[in-house]
């Protein structure tokens, strides 16, 4: 590999976002254009800037090494992540446009109108965001690592520095074209070394014989039906509870186009996935080496040089990294700018100023987080987060949208009890690993902590005397009805 | 009347509503923002309930699908043995098989989604 390539790579990278940010700078100059770029994007670019901010490292390094290292299992990630996106569609994607508001908090203030609603709300998005950048920093530590052999620790200030920075400078709007180019970054980064070693492989270099390659008992019909019912389940629905996904929703200018702008998401996030699944696939075919943990997420950084060696093999995997760069900025940029509108609006007056601030903040936390703990699989950690999200915001968001009889302590009971029976389970089978029968649950409490944290807020919703708010009824005609032409 | 025979007066009692059961007492006059009856409200609870069952269709749609897809990838051996390109059709159709089904679901649920709100703008307009 060549060390300076990659690092010109990723230096083109960190350039054309901070240019791309400075001329949002010079089109974004009220407070709305900060917070939901003044709901005047176009759906085509709308759409690539969604996809190109939902492409996180755990598909674009991760999802090749997961099926690397474990194989066919590792498809159900990307499914999951492109049918999250039809619940979206499906349940919240029009409704929550109608509403007006600018982020989830917002939305929960003006249905429940709760202060406490709002500030539970507030503290389980930030803990969803957080979390969710932590693995993005890992990936920019370890790919600077592979391909230049500098510690870990560069790589991820690196990224929170400059996501913070043009957060700060240009807010949604800037971000928004950022997020555009880098989508189509992040597609090319792959799909040209993906069609360039598939027709070599395709050609005869490497003989391939099925049953080692491509084991039946790795293969799709060794199937665990708990695990993958239970971690499908917490992907579709974890996705509308990821605080940057809903806050794209209000830049669409109609419920109806907020609609067609997310069907466009799912046919975009599809063909990177599918285009990431051939990575996969070619690296149980060339790297079968590489099959060991904490090493298989940097197969797709490792690949082109295998089969291309000298310049050829190098500018291919200098494209890699700078859509590698693309994924990680793109993900933490968009998740800095939802939680600084977030934090902004919550702790401070909600001002420019004020949203400037929380940026910063916004990116310091997830890197000291970071710089503390060891990067496990890149695809595992992402899914966490997903089962958090799945299990604390999204029964209480869903039941927000559509059951008239939710009151502010049936959400608050739901989202408390959701988020701390899956908080739970997970530290404890990160501590001793399962018990047992009890193992699996642990592992993938989805299954049982959605289904609880749904019966607890209804249950509590249902038995609080002070009721609904009176607005209810006309807060939800308002959600699901047409804008008047 | 001697003054000795007057009965004492009753002490005077302050007399109140007793604590409401009911939650807000304006319940039933129209505050502003209160539910009303009206046509319009009508027609918007409709439109909600037939928005909710064709998000419910297409859910359980895409379940079923996808439950079927899944059963021939695993159930049907053969699929293991033949190999594209040498790699075995039912890591083809796990890997790729999938995103169709997803995206068709989804342009499904939005023409339907329209097609509801046509017809609710169109009871609208006429009432």
């Amino acid at each position: 590999m060549n060390a300076l390539l990659d690092l010109l790579a990723v230096a083109f990278v960190i350039a054309a976002t901070a240019l791309i940010g400075i001329y949002g700078l010079r089109v974004s100059r009220t407070t709305s254009d900060f917070f939901v770029a003044s709901r005047t994007v176009r759906p085509v670019w709308n759409a690539s800037a969604i996809s190109g901010e939902y492409l996180s490292a755990g598909t674009f390094l991760g999802l090749s090494g997961l099926v690397l290292l474990s194989g066919s299992e590792g498809f159900w990630f990307p499914i999951g992540y492109a049918a999250g996106y039809l619940l979206v569609l499906l349940f919240i994607a029009a409704p929550l446009r109608r509403s007006g508001a600018y982020t989830i908090p917002d939305f929960m203030e003006a249905r429940l109108e709760s202060r406490s609603a709002r500030r539970v709300t507030s503290a389980v998005c930030l803990l969803i965001g957080w979390l969710y950048i932590v693995p993005q920093l890992h990936g920019a530590g370890i790919t600077l690592q592979v391909v230049a052999g500098i510690p870990p620790w560069v790589g991820a200030v690196l990224v929170a520095v400059v996501v913070a920075a043009a957060a700060a400078a240009g807010g949604m709007r800037a971000i928004t074209y950022v997020q555009a180019f880098q989508y189509w970054l992040k597609l090319t980064a792959l799909l040209v070394p993906a069609v360039l070693i598939v027709f070599v492989v395709g050609g005869g270099a490497h003989e391939i014989d099925p049953a080692v390659v491509f084991p039946v008992d790795a293969g799709p019909s060794a199937l665990d039906a708990y695990a993958a019912g239970s971690l499908l389940i917490a992907l579709l629905l974890g996705t509308m509870g990821l605080p940057h996904v809903l806050v794209r929703f209000y830049t669409s200018p109609t419920g109806g186009s907020a609609r067609r702008t997310t069907v466009l998401v799912i046919v975009m996030v599809s063909v990177f996935y599918a285009v990431s699944s051939v990575i996969g696939l070619l690296a149980r075919v060339v790297a079968p080496d590489l099959a060991e943990p904490g090493v298989a997420d940097t197969v797709a950084l490792v690949l082109p040089t295998r089969v291309f060696p000298g310049l050829a093999g190098e500018l291919l995997t200098a494209l890699v990294v700078a859509g590698a760069f693309a994924a990680f900025l793109a993900t933490s940029a968009g998740l800095t700018v939802s939680l600084a509108g977030v934090i902004s609006q919550d702790v401070f007056s909600g001002s420019v100023r004020s949203f400037r601030v929380s940026a910063l903040i916004c990116a310091a936390v997830p890197l000291a987080i970071a710089l503390l703990t060891v990067p496990a699989g890149l695809v595992a950690s992402v899914g966490l987060v997903f089962v958090f999200a799945a299990s604390s915001l999204s029964p209480v968001l869903l039941l927000g949208v559509w059951w008239r009889r939710l009151t502010a302590r049936g959400a608050v009971a739901g989202m408390a009890s959701g988020a701390l029976s899956c908080g739970l389970a997970l530290l404890v089978y990160a501590a001793v690993g399962g018990v047992g029968a009890a193992a699996p649950l642990l592992a993938q409490p989805a299954a049982w902590t959605i289904p609880l944290a749904t019966a607890v807020t209804v249950v509590v919703s249902l038995s609080d005397r002070s009721g609904p708010p009176v607005r209810t009824g006309a807060f939800l005609a308002r959600l699901h009805a047409p804008e008047r032409a | 009347m001697s003054g000795e025979g007057r009965p004492a007066r009753p002490a005077r009692v302050r007399v109140t509503a007793g604590p409401s059961r009911t939650g807000a007492p304006t319940r039933g006059i129209a505050l502003p923002g209160s539910p009303v009856d009206d046509v319009d409200a009508v027609y918007a609870r409709g439109l909600q309930r037939s928005q909710l069952r064709l998000a419910i269709g297409t859910v359980l749609g895409f379940v079923i699908v996808t439950v079927v897809l899944l059963g021939v990838i695993t159930l049907i051996p053969e699929l293991d043995e033949i190999a594209v390109l040498g790699v075995p059709v039912s890591w083809l159709l796990h890997a790729f098989g999938f995103y169709p089904v997803i995206a068709g679901f989804a342009v499904l649920y939005v023409r339907g989604a329209a097609r509801n709100e046509r017809r609710y703008r169109a009871l609208r307009d006429i009432g």
